[in-house]
């Protein structure tokens, strides 16, 4: 069980969170490489259908930030 | 070019090369501890040792520092080659058991314990440090004695003269045998330590070649002059050995510029007080008394402590925290700061709020002070909270000692609470709140320049034009103007830019250069030929990710017909090799993958645009910012999830259509609403940068609450300023005034409002491209105090009034009483009006001076004379203005007599009633904004719950709405002095003129489209759009139908996701876009 690693969708808002992750890479901070981001252009922008999907997708969890 | 085999496979190297060069080119990877790539190699530690094959026999070479040769074999990963390597790290792993990295090399090569004796060393004699100091110019350590005496020291090891404790040894070592302590112990007479960080205001140290922080602009690191080696002994210049563009140019000298320039605009900040001369205090001595400033990057994120609270002796998490206010303001004795620095009782609240939320509510966090000073938008609300809700203790007591608790690491404290008593309290950290000075280069500047200062040092100014200093055509901004906040900076910043560009708007477009502008092809209807360019950054992306496999993976992604990598794509010449290949390879479609599209997508959306390409077209793979600075541990994983980001972009991109920005005309007119002292600076501004200005105001005559004021805090004549300028405003044919005029309508949006105007019957439409609202605010007409029932009761404007009318009631009255906080700082109306203490301040000094005996008390709460205003409340108490305190559950009560009015009020000092006989009361009372919903309707601008405007930005954008082409000064933005209200005039009418002065906007191509015949018509993206984009369309075939302003439309997406009948799509991130990413997170189901 320790083994297993969830696959992470992330849909960051352009303005706010997608600027922090970016930050997060200058100041060379590190965390797992299970992570993949969709920017978009406002948390507003989100739509139920975009969760179902990534779960779909295999993603074991969907993180919304903005 | 030399040709040899390196482990079977044929490479290439430059004549000279050693084979460690060759070999890391070509990725294969030699363990080494002694390699240094500026360094001449040594072949110390012998672990790069490699076997050579000659063509006739086989022998063992080390790899740093033998030349390669025509025709050689080299063998790297050999059996032999390992055996070797095993019985080297097992050696030095003998002689230095204790050091973590051999543990971990022995661990790799399956060591356990060595056959070896053990010795305790932990200096592997690899020579490193030697060299590097060599290197470095110094020369001051070399390997001294000889076979097992060998080790690193001084010549006779006295520690030296020569060492320049540079520490580059220490940086060097591999295995951390040198340190700073053992160079300070070892080798030099002078200190060695860390080069404290500027940002970290020297919590943490840094390099000598540096970014001063992760924000900086140019992001662009600079070498310190001072601490490079380089310039202390024309050695070292390892930089530009690291450097993979030759960036860095050691011979570049200062350089003097001369400019002509028709203004000049300062605004060379302050700089923090230094609290270290306050031997009471303990700053120097104990490393547990710290400056706010320090504070806020302990509990900065991207602080030394990464937002850890800890205090500095021991690391420990601190269980109580003391603040003490005023240090280095309002202290004439201590230092000659005698102004009040204004930020510092609203930094200290946010902070000890700050630190409670990282460290838990058991967190005791206590405020020492002596007049809370909230005076700002919100702040009062921010101080009720953090009381009443947060839990921070605040006590009205100036602590004068701090000791240190016998514990060693805590502080013990003394001071007189209210009632008089003597306390005692540790805290286990102490927070100095510092205030704001102005530096002696900053004075030696003004010096220069000419220009007058204040007794604080600050640039002097007046309150009807507080941005010029004494100087024509020198303007001020920011804390050289007084100790001020960001949003007032902002404002002044803006009102500068105003006063400068008055004197430069004849130049205006002088000076441009219109870009060629290159035919855009049309790929409407092509299939998606997709050119994909991944760029290895230096070693920023290629350190981590494979950067040649993500370009050949690319290669087999659907309609990709180009794939490659740039050593760095945003250089100039990769730009245009980039935009030749687009042309060549007829590509349509573009996907860059490198760093964030935060910071370059404008930029490779022109190489687009410079190739005929629609810049719409283009996606970003960010595998820098979010993968290779991220995943540096593993390189594997990093580079998979390069793939990953590229194939979601791809698949992107491919769904990317053609978009187009409109071009928008914006009508060079100004309309400002309300025309007081700030909206008429607003349209003065306006009109002498050239745009024809219209004021609207609901009454008979201009000045606004100004009309009621006698004088400034610094003493100015408030009618003959405000007379001059409705003259001059009158005068201008430029401005148009609108008298007894309101709105009725307004439609329109950025660029073309267009407004009816109500003048008694008549009606008028103006057309106009922005608008300034300054619709002001109101006296509160008290409804306590007796207001009303007496005329000896006056408000302060009133009383204005008399003064300007020289009324003998003055004179002859024996006894004033000032009421403070009338209807401010009260549950109905939580804000503090601002202007008040400094108000009745001066009037009372000014009743003292019209009649000296006159007795007059002021009836306060805080005396919140914020920044130089501080001076008039020392020369009203050195004028015997007698200042008593009042809590707001124990309120002054007023009784009206025949003769005298009564007005009784519970003493703090003496803890009981004191009953006043009084011939004038003046009520301070509050500034009310009239809350004009109507108004705030016709532009769609909000209101908060007090009634006054809410700007763009609390900060960043004060006299701004989030409403383009929308824009606020003065009392309707929040209660302010006249300086505050004309810099905010100004300030407003820069902003507006940034607009103006564009004549066209363009606006963005990603935006909201409807499709009518989908649309229900039930009205949600109307009412959930927060810049009014959607509106119902009212002609034509679709009548009924919602359809959205392109201008207004921010491209948010919030309609698109509430649009229950999915009509609306948004270009740039649409449904099937996203659906694409999504659908490529996995490579078996893209489509």
């Amino acid at each position: 069980m320790s083994e297993w690693e969830p696959k992470i969708v992330s849909f960051l808002c352009n303005w706010c969170s997608y600027g922090a992750a970016d930050l997060a890479g200058v100041s060379r901070m590190e965390y797992p490489p299970n992570i993949r981001v969709v920017r978009i252009p406002c948390t507003g922008r989100m739509d139920p259908k975009f969760f179902l999907a990534a779960l779909r997708e295999g993603a074991d969890g969907v993180w919304v930030s903005g | 070019m030399i040709t040899f085999k390196l482990n079977g496979q044929t490479v290439q190297g430059e004549e000279g090369q050693y084979i460690l060069q060759v070999a890391e080119k070509y990725g294969v990877d030699i363990p080494t501890l002694c390699h240094h790539k500026a360094l001449e190699p040594a072949g110390m530690c012998r672990l790069c040792t490699v076997e050579l094959f000659d063509g006739r026999r086989s022998r063992f070479v080390t790899a740093c520092n033998y030349p390669i040769w025509e025709g050689m074999e080299v063998q790297t990963d050999s059996e032999m080659v390992h055996q070797g390597r095993k019985l080297i790290v097992e050696m030095l792993l003998a002689r230095c058991p204790e050091v973590p990295l051999l543990q971990k090399m022995a661990e790799d090569y399956g060591i356990g314990e060595p056959r070896f004796k053990k010795e305790e060393d932990t200096c592997i004699l690899c020579g490193l440090c030697t060299r590097v100091c060599e290197r470095m110019g110094a020369n001051a350590i070399s390997l001294t004695g000889r076979g097992v005496d060998m080790r690193v020291d001084t010549p006779y090891g006295v520690n030296s003269d020569d060492c320049l404790a540079c520490g580059a040894c220490a940086s060097v070592c591999p295995t951390g045998h040198i340190d700073l302590d053992r160079v300070n112990r070892q080798h030099t007479r002078i200190q060695a330590q860390l080069i404290p960080s500027e940002y970290d205001v020297g919590l943490k140290g840094r390099k000598a070649v540096y970014v001063p922080y992760a924000q900086a602009v140019p992001n662009t690191p600079a070498i310190d002059r001072d601490v490079c080696m380089h310039f202390k002994t024309g050695g070292c210049k390892i930089c530009t050995a690291f450097c993979g563009v030759d960036a860095i140019d050691h011979s570049m000298e200062d350089e003097i510029i001369e400019l002509d320039v028709g203004s000049v605009v300062l605004s060379p900040g302050f700089e923090p007080f230094d609290p270290s001369k306050f031997d009471s205090y303990g700053y120097a001595k104990h490393p547990n008394v710290i400056t706010s400033m320090e504070m806020e990057r302990i509990l900065s994120a991207s602080g030394p402590t990464a937002g850890h609270l800890v205090r500095p002796s021991d690391h420990a998490e601190p269980k109580k925290i003391a603040w003490f206010q005023c240090v280095g303001s309002r202290d004439l004795n201590r230092c000659d700061n005698a102004y009040c620095s204004s930020v510092c009782c609203m930094y200290a609240i946010k902070e000890a709020v700050i630190a409670k939320e990282h460290a838990g509510d058991d967190l005791d966090c206590t405020i020492f002070y002596m007049d809370m000073r909230t005076h700002g938008k919100d702040f009062e609300r921010f101080y009720d909270n953090a009381r009443e809700k947060v839990g921070v203790r605040f006590i009205r007591s100036r602590v004068h000692t701090i000791d240190p608790a016998p514990d060693g690491d805590s502080l013990s404290v003394r001071y007189i609470t209210e009632d008089g008593h003597t306390e005692t309290e540790t805290f286990d950290m102490i927070v100095l709140s510092i205030g704001l000075q102005i530096s002696p280069e900053t004075v030696q500047l003004a010096e220069k320049l000419g220009i007058e200062l204040t007794p604080g040092n600050f640039g002097k100014t007046g309150s009807f034009e507080p941005v010029a200093t004494s100087r024509e055509g020198i303007f001020l901004c920011g804390a050289f103007q007084g100790p001020k906040d960001i949003p007032q900076s902002v404002v002044d910043s803006s009102a500068a830019a105003s006063a400068a560009g008055e004197i430069l708007s004849a130049a205006r477009n002088t000076a441009t250069k219109t870009p060629e502008e290159i035919p855009e092809t049309n790929v409407v209807g092509e299939p998606p030929r997709i050119g994909v360019f991944v760029c290895r950054c230096g070693i920023n992306i290629a350190g981590v990710v494979d950067v040649p496999a993500v370009a050949e993976y690319a290669k087999t992604l659907p309609y990709v017909v180009y794939a490659s990598d740039n050593l760095y794509s945003c250089s100039q010449d990769t730009q245009e090799a980039m935009a030749n290949i687009i042309r060549q390879k007829k590509l349509n479609r573009v996907v860059v993958a490198a760093c964030t599209p935060k910071t370059h997508e404008p930029l490779f959306q022109e190489t687009l645009v410079n190739a005929g390409l629609n810049k719409y077209l283009f996606e970003m793979a960010n595998i820098r910012n979010q993968d290779s600075w991220v995943h540096k541990s593993d390189p594997e994983r990093a580079t998979e999830k390069a793939k990953d980001l590229v194939r979601m972009a791809v698949s992107k991109v491919a769904l990317t259509e053609p978009l187009q920005e409109a071009e928008l005309a914006i009508k060079p007119v100004a309309m400002v609403v309300g025309g007081g002292i700030s909206g008429l600076t607003a349209a003065r501004s306006l009109s002498r940068q050239g745009y024809e200005t219209h004021v609207i105001e609901k009454e008979g005559q201009l000045g606004g609450q100004a009309r009621s004021l006698y004088r400034t805090a610094t003493g100015e004549d408030v009618q003959s300023k405000l007379a001059a300028l409705v003259e001059e405003i009158q005068d201008d044919e430029k401005i148009q005034v609108h008298l007894n005029t309101r709105l009725a309508a307004v439609d329109g949006f950025v660029g073309n409002f267009k407004a009816t105007l109500v003048c008694g019957d008549a009606e008028e439409e103006l057309e106009h491209g922005v608008v300034i609202l300054a619709t002001g605010a109101e006296p509160l007409k008290p409804e306590e105090y007796a207001y009303g029932t007496d005329p000896r009761i006056v408000t302060s404007l009133e009383l204005d009034r008399r003064l300007m009318d020289d009324d003998p009631l003055l004179k002859k009255a024996e006894t004033a009483v000032f009421i403070q906080c009338v209807g401010s700082r009260e549950p109905q109306r939580p804000y503090c009006s601002r202007v008040c203490c400094t108000h009745s301040i001066d009037n009372a000094l000014e009743l003292k001076r019209r009649n000296p005996d006159m007795t007059v008390y002021i009836l306060y709460r805080d005396i919140r004379t914020y920044g130089e205003r501080e001076y008039l409340y020392k020369q009203a108490r050195e004028a015997g203005v007698i200042f008593i305190r009042y809590s707001v559950d124990n309120k002054p009560v007023v009784a009206v007599g025949k003769e005298k009015i009564s007005v009784t009020v519970t003493d703090h000092i003496l803890g009981r009633p004191v009953e006043i006989e009084a011939d004038l009361l003046s009520l301070a009372s509050a500034i009310v904004p009239p809350g004009d919903e109507a108004l705030a309707q016709f532009f769609k601008v909000p209101l908060n719950d007090d009634g006054f405007f809410v700007e763009k930005h609390a900060k960043l954008g004060p006299s701004e709405f989030a409403t383009d082409g929308v824009f606020l000064c003065g009392l309707a933005h929040y209660p302010k002095p006249v300086d505050e209200a004309v810099a905010q005039g100004r300030a407003a009418a820069s902003r507006a003129v940034t607009l103006l002065a564009r004549e066209t906007i363009h606006t963005s191509g990603t935006v909201a489209r409807t499709n009518p015949m989908d649309c229900a018509s039930c009205g949600v993206c109307v009412a959930i759009c927060p810049y009014s984009a959607p509106f119902f369309t009212t002609e034509g075939p679709f009548a009924g139908k919602a359809e959205i302003n392109p201008v207004l439309c921010k491209g948010c997406g919030l309609c698109v996701a509430s649009c229950r009948s999915g009509a609306i799509s948004l270009k740039g991130f649409d449904n099937d876009q996203i659906f694409a990413q999504l659908f490529a997170l996995n490579e078996e189901t893209v489509v």
